[in-house]
Formats: C-alpha cells, sequence, structure tokens
C-alpha cells in the first residue's frame, strides 16, 4: 500500500505530524507553529496558484490553519499522512473562492482586479523537507514530460477546478481526448509516485 | 459498475472532473465504505493531491504567520480559561451514576429521618433534571462532532451565503453529498418569537426544498446539521428565509441569504 510507505517526517529529530496533532489536542499551539512553518509554503503557493490574489490566499491560508487548530479532533490519522489532506482542503478552499470571483464576474459586481502574484520567492527547504523536495521535484518532471496540451488539461481540472466538459469546451478539444489526456497522465503520476516509494 | 471498472478512475474522482454516471457510481460505493473503493480513492487523493507542487514557489509573508501565530495563542488561552466549564459539559457517564448513587444514599438517610417521601421526591425530580441536562448536552456534543465533520471533509463543498443586507452577517455552509449540509454563523441579530430561519435547497427545476428551521441561540450563533436529501448536482442554490414560527411549506419571503451551488 502506498499510503503504508509514505512516511510525512522521516528525520530522526523532527517531531512527526501525527506527535504535534496530538498535541494541538492538547492545545499545545506551539505545535500548530511547527506545522505552520512546515507547511505555510506549499499551501500558500497552492492557494496563490488558484487564486491569483495574494490578500485572498493569505486568507484562506489563515483559515485553512485555525481549522486545523480548531478541529483537530476530526482530522484522522487513519486516512493517511496531514500533508495531501491540508492541499485537499487548501484546494477545496482556493476553489471555491474562485467560483464565488468567477460569478461576482459574471453579475459584474466585481470590479476589483487581479493582482499578479508576487515573483516567487523561494527560501531554502528545511533539512527535515528533503523528502517533500524530492516528491515535488518528481512531480515536476513527470509534468514537464507531458506534451503541452495534456499538461494544460490536467492543471484546468487541478489549479481551476473545471471539470471534463467545462476543459473541453476551455481547449477546444473533444471531450474523448480530454478524458483520455487526464486519465492518461494521472495514472502516470501515480506510477511514478508509487516508483519512488518502491 | 463494479470495483475494477472504477478503479482506473479514482484518480480523476479525486480530481474532481468526474461527472454522470462514473462519479455517481463511484459515490454510491463510498455510500456503503466499500473496502476496495474507500481505500482507493483515498490512496487516489494522495497522488492528485502532489500535483500541488507544480504551483510556482512562493513565500507567505512574515505577517501572515504572526496572524495565525496570535489567533492560535489567543484562542489557547480562552479555551484555557473555559476548561472548567468545557469539564462540567464533558460529565462523564460514570460521574453520573456516582451522583445518582450517592443521592440515594442521602435519600435513605434522610428516610430514616421520618420525611422521607417529600425527600425523595425531590431527590429523583433533581435527578431527573441532572439526566435530561446530561443528555441534552450530549445531544449538543453530538451535533457538534457531526457538524465539525461536515467541515473538515475534503469532499465538503464550502459555500458563503451572501446577506442581502450587508449589516448582516454572512452564513457559512458545508455541503457534503452523505453526511449533510451543515451551517454555521456568528453575530446574529436577536429575531422576534414568531419569527424562524429556514434553510431551502433551491433545485434547478422545481420548487425549494424545505431542509432546516431554526433559530439563533442566545449568543447569536447558528450551528446546525441537517440531511442532504437531493443529489448535490441537482442543487441550484442554498437560501435562508425568514419564515413565521413553525416554518413554511414554500417561502413566503425573499432570501435573507443565498449561496449559488451549481
Amino acid at each position: 500500500m502506498l499510503l503504508a510507505v509514505v512516511q510525512t517526517w522521516p528525520e530522526g529529530d523532527q517531531p512527526t505530524d501525527a506527535s504535534l496533532m496530538e498535541r494541538i489536542l492538547q492545545r499545545d499551539s506551539t505545535a500548530l507553529e511547527t506545522l505552520y512553518d512546515r507547511y505555510a509554503r506549499p499551501v500558500y503557493s497552492l492557494v496563490l496558484r488558484i487564486s491569483q490574489q495574494p490578500a485572498s490566499a493569505e486568507e484562506i491560508v489563515q483559515d485553512v490553519f485555525l481549522q486545523l487548530w480548531r478541529n483537530a479532533k476530526r482530522y484522522q490519522a487513519a486516512r493517511g499522512p496531514l500533508e495531501p489532506w491540508l492541499f485537499t482542503v487548501a484546494r477545496n478552499r482556493a476553489l471555491d473562492f474562485l467560483r464565488l470571483k468567477r460569478e461576482k464576474q459574471r453579475r459584474r459586481e466585481d470590479s476589483a482586479d487581479f493582482d499578479l502574484p508576487p515573483s516567487a520567492v523561494v527560501r531554502p527547504d528545511p533539512e527535515g523537507a528533503i523528502d517533500q523536495s524530492r516528491r515535488a521535484e518528481r512531480v515536476r518532471a513527470l509534468m514537464g514530460s507531458l506534451p503541452e496540451a495534456q499538461r494544460r488539461a490536467i492543471e484546468l481540472a487541478f489549479f481551476d477546478g473545471m471539470s471534463h466538459s467545462e476543459i473541453s469546451a476551455a481547449i477546444g478539444e473533444p471531450l474523448g481526448t480530454v478524458k483520455s489526456w487526464i486519465r492518461g497522465g494521472l495514472l502516470r503520476l501515480r506510477e511514478s509516485l508509487e516508483e519512488a516509494r518502491s | 459498475m463494479d470495483c475494477a471498472q472504477l478503479a482506473p478512475l479514482y484518480e480523476e474522482y479525486a480530481l474532481g472532473v468526474l461527472e454522470g454516471e462514473e462519479r455517481a457510481e463511484i459515490e454510491a460505493h463510498l455510500a456503503r465504505a466499500c473496502p476496495h473503493c474507500t481505500p482507493g480513492i483515498e490512496k487516489a487523493r494522495w497522488v492528485v493531491a502532489q500535483l500541488a507542487q507544480v504551483a510556482p514557489e512562493a513565500q507567505p509573508p512574515e505577517s501572515l504567520r504572526r496572524k495565525v501565530v496570535d489567533s492560535v495563542r489567543k484562542s489557547a488561552a480562552v479555551v484555557e480559561i473555559a476548561r472548567p466549564v468545557e469539564s462540567r459539559a464533558m460529565f462523564p457517564a460514570w460521574a453520573w451514576v456516582a451522583a445518582a448513587a450517592l443521592a440515594l444514599v442521602t435519600g435513605y438517610s434522610i428516610r430514616q429521618m421520618g420525611n422521607q417521601n417529600a425527600q425523595l421526591a425531590e431527590l429523583r425530580k433533581e435527578m431527573k433534571l441532572a439526566t435530561m441536562q446530561n443528555q441534552a448536552l450530549q445531544d449538543q456534543l453530538e451535533q457538534g462532532r457531526m457538524i465539525a465533520s461536515v467541515m473538515m471533509s475534503p469532499d465538503s463543498m464550502p459555500l458563503k451565503l451572501m446577506p442581502k443586507d450587508k449589516n448582516m452577517p454572512m452564513v457559512h455552509a458545508y455541503l457534503h453529498p452523505h453526511m449533510g449540509v451543515a451551517v454555521t454563523a456568528d453575530q446574529m441579530p436577536a429575531m422576534p418569537a414568531a419569527r424562524t430561519l429556514q434553510l431551502w435547497f433551491v433545485p434547478k427545476k422545481g420548487q425549494p426544498m424545505s431542509i432546516a428551521i431554526f433559530r439563533p441561540n442566545s449568543e447569536g450563533q447558528i450551528a446546525i446539521v441537517a440531511p442532504v436529501n437531493m443529489p448535490m448536482n441537482e442543487i441550484a442554490a442554498l437560501a435562508v428565509t425568514e419564515e413565521p414560527a413553525g416554518g413554511s411549506p414554500q417561502p413566503t419571503t425573499n432570501p435573507a441569504w443565498i449561496a449559488k451551488v451549481n
């Protein structure tokens, strides 16, 4: 099982995500600070990519971590590691923001301009994030190896929350082709990540 | 479709692109906690979440860390102050049994003293009241658990119900295909006794469907959870109207809060 071999924080001196969540249950705020330092950058990067607005991205990221603090009891370690769970929650929130913004634009009530995201500033990874960094490289390499249209289809689904038919309309390709691209790309991603862990 | 046919679709489901029959099939398997599809989807969520790594790396501002840390520390301090109240609310069942036993012993002594009937009746009344209070607390706790469960599920669709009156607070809803819809709000104004709030699913076709009737509590908070009795893809909007006490079969006022769903 892939989940069984995924280690969220393999370094011995670093507290695991699970132990930090236990401390959060005891209302130890320093544990949440540690998790924030560990995951704020990738979560913020994801939310900023989706929302395209730094101010909104900050609000969403703050909300995600406060929800983690307030509802730590609901986090089930058995369901898998914390990192993808945080990504999923953050993506859902950011896509919700995006849908709301699109709706406002449709109603011509939103005159706010899109903020350009700030130029990417990459802070050196802490030692404990090496595993995460390698995984990120693998995912980027795989996506980079896909034909541009296939990559674009997957990114529209992930970062813009579009369905098969919406992507088909957006890029002007047949629905069957879009489905085939996305399915093929995701299967390759799965195989690549499993291979990295075997 | 059987599990083997659904397995190649897990990642697409986790990505959120799957539509129609294929999506419905997977959700049906998840709804019955299918031993193959449930872990398969969990693994697919992990795989799909890794696409976040493709986002250009950006550094969150230091001010964001301060905001999060300040909020958490304040929250921790409030919990610390509130803990005696919380511990009373979490009074365990064995403690109630112990309290009941103590009350019985006390009652026996009183009976020995001669006015047993009146005293025992009073104790029974108190025990009944305590039992009812305990049950009410348990119900509140269970409802809180259900609300948190819906709110925290990655499968829930978070919605902001915008108020028609800009002076009113926003109402938040979390729509889950199986667990129901959770609705929360703070700083709601008090309502006249003759009026209530009513939550509606507005379908793409047909009449609005009543989902729940509720009122803010004495602190102006709303925290309810109600079942979703309509396929999510058929829900066009969630709306809250103000209605006469007891609710209405169909809305009698324009929505005071509304959020588009599909």
